[in-house]
């Protein structure tokens, strides 16, 4: 920045919402190329879809690493602290539960809940990660309302 | 850390935007900054020492 010029304003709603939606598209478009190839025969689906999943991935953490650099100092200081307490606290608490809830009753087979073995697999780790994610939001919203 | 930031505003009666507008934050930030729940970087210190024509130590007071 030369002196005398304006700085440049950082990143607002506007900015999150194209950020959201444009990776949202993309893994709509990702997932639906799945989708096509799922029924492929090996190895032309499990390669297409790992390949979409991959360039999902990819294009979100560019996107992210855009948005990141748009951001001003505060607001990165906020999602650092929410990742760091917010998401670890989310994590562990998530991780209890469901440890907890599962060792009720330790001898249940898949079928009596009705998934199969991958499915549980997944829906634990996804269940993980949304405990993860609520975490996260609710320590960011605690950073900025801190500073009121 | 304490600081003056609200007062040295005030005194030139600048809103939080249009000093948020001069230092490349959002008005948020400003914010966060005017009540001490968040202390600047030294890059942003400097800048906001410019914007008032002070040295840093004269608008952050160490506290300890």
């Amino acid at each position: 920045m030369t002196p005398g010029q304006k700085p440049k304003r950082p990143f607002g709603l506007g900015a999150y919402l194209l950020l959201i939606g444009g990776v949202s598209l993309i893994a709509g478009v990702m997932g639906g190329i799945t989708a096509v190839v799922e029924e492929a025969p090996d190895p032309i689906g499990p390669v297409v879809s790992a390949v979409a999943m991959t360039a999902t991935m990819a294009a979100a953490f560019a996107a992210c690493i855009w948005w990141w650099r748009g951001i001003d100092e505060a607001a990165r200081e906020a999602h650092k602290w929410a990742w760091w307490w917010g998401g670890t606290g989310g994590t562990a608490l998530g991780a209890i539960l469901l440890t907890t809830l599962s060792l009720r009753d330790a001898e249940a087979t898949p079928l009596q809940v009705g998934l199969t073995v991958p499915e549980l697999v997944t829906a634990g780790m996804l269940t993980i990660l949304l405990f993860q994610i609520a975490g996260y939001a609710i320590a960011w919203a605690v950073w900025w309302l801190r500073t009121r | 850390m304490n600081n003056r930031l609200k007062v040295l505003r005030a005194e030139r009666d600048w809103s939080q935007a249009h000093l948020a507008e001069q230092l490349g934050v959002s008005r948020q930030t400003v914010n966060a900054l005017e009540t001490g729940r968040y202390d600047p970087s030294l890059p942003l210190a400097f800048k906001i020492a410019r914007v008032f024509g002070q040295p840093i130590e004269a608008i952050f007071i160490d506290a300890e």
